[in-house]
């Protein structure tokens, strides 16, 4: 389970906020999928949640654990893709996944058959001797994804993880995603296409300007706010300037 | 469409949007860290930022106006001791195209070629040629502001001479000539390389090979140098560029590659009417060499560029089974961050130029300066007529009189110290240890890490690359003079000290203060700031030597202590240090990692 209890950030000490006062509870066996608009504070939120920056005010508990009193557990029971994929570039594949298994302390029994079997279901068998550095852009990703699943932790958070994959790539993710939650773990991941949030999330969060303006699900927010049209339409609806939600969240 | 695209002439006014954007800044692709430009791609913003900037720059000018003034000095020395301007000049000359050859051609590479934004560039509605002359002018201004440093070299031989205004006038002219023309020579050779080389398309090769080229040949003009700058070396080394400028194979390369020093000798030596026509035909070479990069450039810039792009490196096995089980294997978190950076290191050529490469030289400079000067030494003693085992001898029944109650082993701990604080120039090694990783950084904190192990792994490799080496050579030398085994184990422990000490200091105060931000890994180790940093590391040598130094000094020099407890008191206060330093780096500095931000 996440829970987020008025956390806010600011990078200029509090003139502006990145995010404002967000308080969030995402359920064990729950795909929660976070939209918003460029800039709204997604990535921001996410990196809190993974421990890479610090909230301002306000507390992120990770399955009971203070990411912030004692980080080193929380990771341990999260992993985490950032919206770029381009990291550790000059590794090969398969030290790459190596590495993540040592910091992971993944056991050499799960390992092995766990890398064969992630590297044969997204296509990279033949990649995994070739430094990242020479992958394309989905192929980076598929390697970032492969590295955050390898140990299997009960939280994934996941910036952006479909841009990149192939529809093949991209499916398998989804079954991954699922599978993950059917088991009791949480998923929480951001993206901007709406298609894919409608089809595999529980819930919804959107978040605009660095506040949450709606939580709940697809049929809720129809519900809620009467509208018959798409999620893509009720999202552009949503965080425009003259948002209905706006009034409510102040 | 190539060919379309390349047969499009020259636009001016295109020429100056280009340049005006290039001089804004450009994102290179510079792995060696020889290029130009790309330097200010991550520069800190706010006052702290601008001050920063702004001392750099101040440090920068310094220490170009020292080496400015060291060069003059010499040539004025040069020219009190008979030398004539010309022949200061070829010198001067000599040096351009020696320098200019051997780095000019990667930077030449690294401005036209290897630049992130030439692919947008290309997408744009402007000739190949106009793109390359606009990057060629900013390319040719920034290398003629440091090939400037060299000529003040003529200027001092003026001075001493007695030369009139306008002889001043003449030869910065020709130098300037000189200087434009050997580029142009450089990228008249680099377009064709660059468009049908294969090793140039490699860039990481490429910068690989050019970077191991400059690092050997700057060590051989550091050893070369202990041996020219004694009695009239640097008159010798004058005259001898003289004698190469005077006809042969060397004169036709010089003419080839730097035409207008073909007309120094009238420039200088001869009367205005003469000097006037030689700095005529000396541009009118340049003129020459213009046209021709120009029709060059039409033909294969373009063509080049496209070689270039999408050109990879080396593509592995399949990997499985049984053999990708064991490529996985559990580690522990040490050994995992030792191979990760050891990884990145060898595999980024800035970084394997910098820190691999010139560490494991520094050694072998070390023993040819030494098996020089024991040569020289040698031959020396044999002219007095003394056999060359007489002279080991006698060094050997000197180390014999070190002990622990001799001062001679307190002043030998304290040359060790000196030699220890001469390595702090290496120690920037340690220093940007964290910065290496730059963006990745923010990426393993997203993940369980061990940061002490992550530093421990940091102070590892370039502990193992810079003082293992010299450790062994500094063992065999003392096994050579025969010091008794306590003395040099004495000394050993206070070499281990000192050079420890600096690197857990260095490692500690890159990891508080690391540069995470670059576009690229050579931000890292050119400029005013890696320039800065490199000085720095004698500060922080003189930091945790200044106490030991004292000991030994007051048992040697001042004679307040006994020689034996200032020898003890030296070695114990290191321990010490080494262990303040160790609880530093694992603890404060390893949290203050784990709660760094963006």
């Amino acid at each position: 389970m996440i829970r987020i209890d008025h956390v806010s950030k600011s990078y200029d000490g509090g003139a502006t906020n990145a995010v404002r006062d967000l308080t969030l509870e995402i359920q064990s066996g729950e795909i929660f999928g976070l939209l918003g608009p460029n800039g709204a504070g997604k990535s921001t939120l996410l990196n809190m949640l993974a421990g890479v920056l610090a909230p301002s005010s306000g507390v992120i508990e990770l399955d009971g654990v203070n990411v912030a009193a004692d980080p080193l557990a929380a990771k341990r029971n999260l992993c985490y893709v950032s919206d770029s994929p381009d990291h550790l570039l000059r590794l090969k594949g398969h030290e790459f996944l190596r590495f993540i298994a040592d910091v992971y302390e993944v056991p050499d029994a799960v390992r092995g058959p766990r890398i064969a079997e992630l590297a044969r279901e997204y296509g990279m068998e033949g990649e995994l001797d070739n430094q990242i550095q020479s992958y394309s852009h989905g192929m980076r990703q598929k390697m970032m994804i492969m590295g955050a699943l390898l140990p299997d932790p009960a939280i994934w958070i996941l910036d952006e993880p479909m841009t990149g994959l192939d529809p093949k790539a991209s499916w398998l993710l989804k079954q991954s995603m699922r599978r993950h939650a059917d088991a009791g773990k949480t998923v929480l991941f951001s993206t901007h296409v709406l298609d894919v949030a409608e089809k595999v999330v529980d819930r919804v969060g959107v978040i605009a300007h660095g506040e949450l303006l709606f939580v709940g699900t697809v049929d809720e927010m129809r519900e809620h706010f009467r509208m018959g049209g798409s999620l893509e339409e009720m999202f552009l609806e949503l965080t425009s300037d003259n948002s209905p939600l706006v009034g409510e969240a102040e | 469409m190539a060919r379309a695209t390349a047969a499009q002439g020259f636009s001016w006014r295109q020429f100056r949007v280009m340049l005006r954007v290039i001089m804004r800044g450009e994102q290179h692709l510079d792995s060696t860290g020889m290029g130009i430009g790309g330097d200010e791609g991550s520069t800190r913003r706010g006052f702290w930022g601008g001050l920063g900037s702004g001392v750099r720059k101040v440090a920068m000018g310094f220490l170009f106006l020292l080496l400015a003034a060291m060069f003059f000095m010499m040539g004025f020395m040069m020219g009190e001791t008979g030398t004539t301007p010309y022949v200061a000049f070829s010198l001067c000359a000599v040096c351009l195209v020696g320098l200019t050859v051997l780095t000019g051609l990667y930077q030449a590479v690294n401005v036209l070629y290897f630049v992130r934004d030439l692919g947008y560039y290309l997408t744009l509605p402007i000739s190949a040629t106009t793109v390359m002359w606009a990057k060629l002018a900013h390319f040719l201004g920034v290398s003629l502001l440091g090939d400037l440093i060299i000529l003040p070299v003529g200027l001092g031989c003026l001075l001493a001479v007695g030369a009139a205004p306008g002889a001043w006038v003449v030869m910065t002219l020709a130098f300037v000539l000189c200087a434009v023309a050997v580029n142009l020579a450089l990228v008249i050779i680099c377009v064709p390389i660059m468009r049908f080389s294969r090793l140039a398309h490699d860039k990481d090769r490429f910068s690989r090979v050019f970077g191991a080229l400059v690092i050997v040949f700057a060590l051989a003009i550091g050893v070369g140098s202990q041996f020219a700058f004694q009695g009239d070396g640097l008159a010798s080394l004058a005259s001898g560029s003289e004698r190469l400028l005077a006809g042969g194979v060397p004169a036709v390369a010089m003419g080839v590659l730097c035409p207008p020093s073909l007309f120094a000798r009238t420039a200088i030596e001869g009367d205005a009417l003469g000097a006037a026509g030689a700095l005529l035909a000396m541009l009118a070479s340049v003129a020459v060499y213009a046209l021709v990069l120009s029709a060059v450039a039409r033909r294969w810039y373009f063509e080049g560029v496209q070689a270039l792009q999408g050109a990879g490196g080396k593509r592995g096995r399949r990997v499985e089974g049984a053999e990708l089980a064991q490529a996985t294997r559990t580690r522990g978190a040490l050994a995992a961050n030792l191979s990760r950076d050891w990884k990145t290191m060898a595999r980024v050529p800035v970084f394997f130029n910098q820190f691999v490469l010139s560490s494991l030289l520094m050694p072998l400079y070390f023993v040819v300066i030494m098996v020089a000067s024991g040569v020289v030494g040698v031959s020396q003693a044999s002219d007095a007529g003394i056999e060359p085992m007489a002279v080991l001898g006698m060094a050997r029944e000197l180390t014999a009189l070190l002990t622990f109650d001799s001062p001679a082993l307190a002043w030998c701990a304290v040359g060790v110290l000196v030699f220890g604080l001469f390595l702090g120039f290496s120690s920037y090694s340690f220093t940007m240890g964290v910065s290496r990783d730059g963006e990745d950084f923010f990426f393993m904190r997203g993940l369980p890490m061990d940061w002490s192990a992550y530093l421990a792994s940091k102070f590892v490799v370039p502990f193992a690359l810079s003082t293992v080496p010299m450790l062994l050579l500094i063992v065999a030398a003392l096994v050579v003079l025969g010091v008794p085994a306590a003395a040099g184990l004495y000394l050993v422990g206070i070499y281990l000290g000192a050079t420890v000490s600096l690197g857990l200091l260095s490692l500690g105060l890159g990891a508080l203060f690391p540069r995470l931000t670059w576009d690229n890994e050579a931000q890292l180790v050119k400029g005013g700031g890696a320039t800065l940093m490199v000085f720095a590391g004698l500060i922080v040598g003189a930091v945790v030597m200044a106490l030991p130094a004292l000991a030994l000094l007051g048992g040697a020099l001042w004679e307040v202590l006994a020689v034996p407890v200032a020898l003890c008191l030296a070695l114990a206060i290191f321990v010490a240090e080494c262990g303040v330093l160790v609880w530093w780096v694992l603890g404060p500095c390893a949290r203050s990692l784990s709660r760094r931000e963006r």
